[in-house]
């Protein structure tokens, strides 16, 4: 796009209200860098499977061509087929990777909508934490102040409390953002601290398990009636993967099919224009860290929810940081970060089966993430390699300092 | 296309120093796998781990034929399917940290390099994996899994009663029958657990025997954890076995957090500091990185310092020229124990205790007389027949 283009809103209203197919067309156009972008860290990662790995084949490679063998090309080979058997392979792989993919959907969806409002959110992770924490409280502890509570509500009740824990604490930079001008990033980060240093105190002090038995850092186990449970007997698959689902659709309805969201877009494409035509842009960057917010605490009260049934201390690490990768891989398009999701989820899962096979590290998974990331985020690396123009608008991935 | 080779090539030479990185990573771990685990005053202990192996039990040839139908299968197609397959779960973490997970790891190469066992580990990233990592050997028919940490016990204990027919080896996990466990001792899963108060007495011992002013100290993480508190007091219990007026003092960082508690090198060279200033001359940092504070400032004032857990000259360098020993939990031999009763048919279920010990002196071999390694021998032995008791409860009484 040139530099001399069109106010966002003059051009956002000329087709004010895109259809679902539209918005998936668009996605699926821009589906051809990501994933050119994960190939290409696919084959550089299979690259240093093959130059830093030790040890025999192993009898799985029998009956593979001769050349394979002796050059040690198995590996990355064997190492991708464990990746998609772990993966995928299986009615049980399948179900772990969508527990995998669940928070990543979750946190990149929160990503994702504050890139579309133009904020850069690195808070997820404490958000998160937040959300994980309040649900986790709301599980345990509430029956026992208020009364016993039937599972329709209490459920319900637990991920709308982490959700509020978690839009509370993303509206606090917003807030300072619109007030102060001081920039989001610096104060999500900074959130993070806050966060894991509270669920800290509160899970080794007044929340903490008081089982005598107990030596960690957790809450205790939350009531039957704040669990989602699994779809199926024997998988691990819950409902807050339906609800994941569910909820990257309403995140599309928000950004394409209402006033705020559209609102929330043109705050984020200019928001010179948009105060321009009217829109209160203070309000809208509260209120898209809030929903950001709403979004990752969620991700953290669905785990606790879902998955596992009470809260401890360090678990969830790097859900947050691996979203803002999953959000850019998806081109911050709901639909997109689904899929990314599900990558990621697939790349966590089938990495066991993977080290199982070959005996790689299982830092080859890091590996390839980085790289995904290096190349999605300098896409030019992967225009330029594959010969691909730009086209289509430019993301604005944060502004600078009280822009 | 033939141009973007260009940019492909360059990407590799970038990757490269990233392999270097990677292959030295490698290489290192290999080397201090290899690295003997000498033990000083360390001996078997008697327990199922160190069963004699001279004599086989009648079962092995009743465990060889109930092999499961897979195996059997397979022996007709390949000579080599009776082999062993031992299969390691790591707690977050890796293999060569230097620490629980590599020494469980070094027991499982051991039974690779004397029983030709065929070995794999997997690393753990996310504690939401554990059961799915110890299933991907469950399902491959392992003989043996062994899961590092406190924390894998309960999917230990779960896919143990899945897998019956697989022997479960829990390093560092407690078998305690309760509500939620009413069938432990499972037949096929060993706890393997360590008297960490021995260790501590061990260490006691010497650092009486080392003192030229009558004070030592010790430097711990909180005492509500069973095995800090069986150190510490069992340093304290040995201590006095030799000199019985000596000052020991020992200090629990109780109060702070779980998450604190182990992670405060500030605080334990601050304490130790504090010691050494009121004529402390040994120090016993038990607690992680709190101890190794404590350690650092033992070699920052030049008096000894005792590491724990595992040989700490070896995995503390900035301390060495103070470590003179470290009270160890031989997780290795243990492990490898282990591995080698169910070939012979003595496995047993519920809690194995493991061998502990004192780690070589090292550079400071020197400064122990011969008269204080005779006794630290005699006591190890005393401590192991069972003639020498530390009198430490398992826990802090409360």
């Amino acid at each position: 796009m040139s530099e001399k283009s069109p106010p966002a809103p003059a051009a956002a209203s000329e087709e004010p209200r895109p259809s679902l197919a539209s918005i998936v067309g668009e996605g699926a156009r821009g589906l051809l860098v990501p994933l050119l972008a994960v190939f290409t860290a696919v084959v550089i990662g299979g690259v240093v499977i093959w130059l830093t790995g030790t040890g025999p084949a192993p009898s799985d490679v029998k009956g593979w061509p001769g050349f394979l063998v002796q050059s040690g090309l198995w590996r990355p080979l064997l190492a991708y087929l464990g990746l998609v058997q772990g993966a995928f392979g299986s009615r049980q792989a399948l179900s772990e990777t969508t527990v995998w993919a669940t928070p990543y959907i979750f946190a990149g969806l929160a990503v994702a909508l504050a890139f579309k409002g133009g904020l850069f959110n690195i808070g997820a992770e404490g958000q998160l934490a937040l959300g994980a924490l309040l649900a986790a409280w709301i599980g345990f502890a509430l029956p026992g102040i208020i009364g016993p509570l039937p599972t329709i509500v209490h459920v319900p009740l637990a991920l709308l409390g982490g959700a509020l824990a978690g839009a509370f604490w993303g509206a606090i930079p917003g807030w300072l953002k619109a007030r102060t001008g001081g920039h989001e990033v610096i104060n999500t980060i900074m959130m993070n601290y806050l966060a894991l240093l509270l669920s800290s105190y509160l899970l080794n002090g007044p929340w903490k398990d008081p089982n005598p038995s107990n030596v960690v850092a957790q809450t205790p186990p939350i009531a039957p009636s704040a669990r989602l449970t699994p779809i199926f007997e024997g998988y691990r698959l819950h409902w807050g993967f339906i609800l994941a689902l569910l909820v990257a659709f309403a995140v599309y309805w928000l950004l394409w099919r209402t006033t705020l969201g559209f609102e929330i877009r043109t705050v984020g494409s200019n928001p010179k224009a948009a105060r321009y035509a009217g829109i209160a842009v203070e309000r809208m960057i509260v209120l898209t860290m809030a929903l950001s917010g709403l979004l990752a605490g969620l991700a953290g009260a669905n785990e606790v929810v879902g998955l596992n049934y009470g809260h401890t201390l360090s678990f969830n690490i790097g859900y947050g940081f691996d979203a803002i990768t999953i959000a850019l891989l998806g081109k911050t398009n709901p639909f997109g970060v689904v899929l990314a999701a599900i990558l990621f989820g697939a790349l966590r899962n089938g990495a066991s089966r993977m080290q199982f096979l070959t005996q790689v590290p299982i830092d080859i998974i890091s590996v390839i993430q980085a790289l995904i990331l290096l190349f999605v985020a300098a896409d030019a690396i992967v225009r330029f390699l594959y010969r691909i123009r730009a086209r289509g608008t430019k993301l604005v991935l944060t502004r600078g300092w009280g822009g | 296309m033939r141009k973007s080779l260009y940019p492909m090539l360059l990407a590799l030479a970038l990757i490269v120093p990233l392999l270097a990185a990677c292959g030295g990573g490698a290489t290192g771990g290999t080397a201090a796998t290899s690295a003997p685990v000498a033990q000083a005053t360390a001996a078997p202990a008697p327990t199922a781990a160190s069963a004699p192996t001279t004599a086989p039990a009648p079962t092995a040839a009743a465990e060889a034929t109930a092999a499961p139908a897979p195996t059997t299968a397979e022996a007709t197609a390949a000579p080599e399917a009776k082999t062993l397959k031992v299969g390691l779960v790591t707690d977050v973490g890796k293999v060569d940290d230097k620490s629980f997970n590599q020494s469980a790891w070094e027991g499982v190469q051991q039974a690779q390099k004397d029983l030709s066992a065929d070995v794999k580990f997997i690393e753990t990233t996310d504690p939401k994996d554990y059961q799915k990592n110890i299933e991907q050997f469950a399902d491959a028919n392992y003989d043996v899994i062994v899961t590092v940490g406190f924390a894998l016990g309960e999917a230990t204990y779960q896919d143990a009663k899945k897998y019956p027919k697989i022997k479960f080896i829990g390093v560092d996990q407690f078998q305690a029958k309760d509500d939620k466990h009413p069938d432990i001792p499972l037949a096929n899963l060993a706890g393997l657990v360590f008297e960490e108060d021995k260790a501590g007495y061990l260490a006691g011992v010497l650092a009486a025997s080392v003192s030229k002013s009558g004070t030592i100290g010790a430097v711990c993480g909180t005492d509500v954890v069973p095995a800090v508190w069986r150190y510490g007091e069992g340093y304290k219990a040995g201590a006095k076995s030799v000199k019985p007026d000596i000052n020991v003092q020992v200090v629990y960082h109780s109060d702070v957090g779980f998450d604190k508690t182990f992670t405060d090198p500030e605080w334990g060279n601050t304490t130790g500091l504090a010691m050494i200033d009121k004529g402390a001359d040994v120090l016993f940092g038990c607690g992680g990185k709190t101890g190794n504070g404590a350690l650092q400032a033992a070699a920052n004032k030049g008096v000894y310092a005792i590491g724990v857990d595992t040989d700490q000259y070896l995995t503390l360098p900035e301390a060495q020229k103070a470590m003179i020993s470290s009270a160890e939990k031989l997780i290795t031999p243990g492990v490898f124990g282990l591995i080698k009763s169910s070939q012979d048919g003595s496995f047993k279920g519920g809690n194995n205790v493991g061998p502990v010990g004192l780690a070589p002196f090292h550079d400071l071999d020197s400064k122990v007389p011969a008269d204080v390694k005779a006794k630290l021998q005699e006591v190890d032995k005393g401590l192991q027949d069972g003639s020498i008791k530390t009198n430490v409860p398992p826990t802090k009484p409360s």
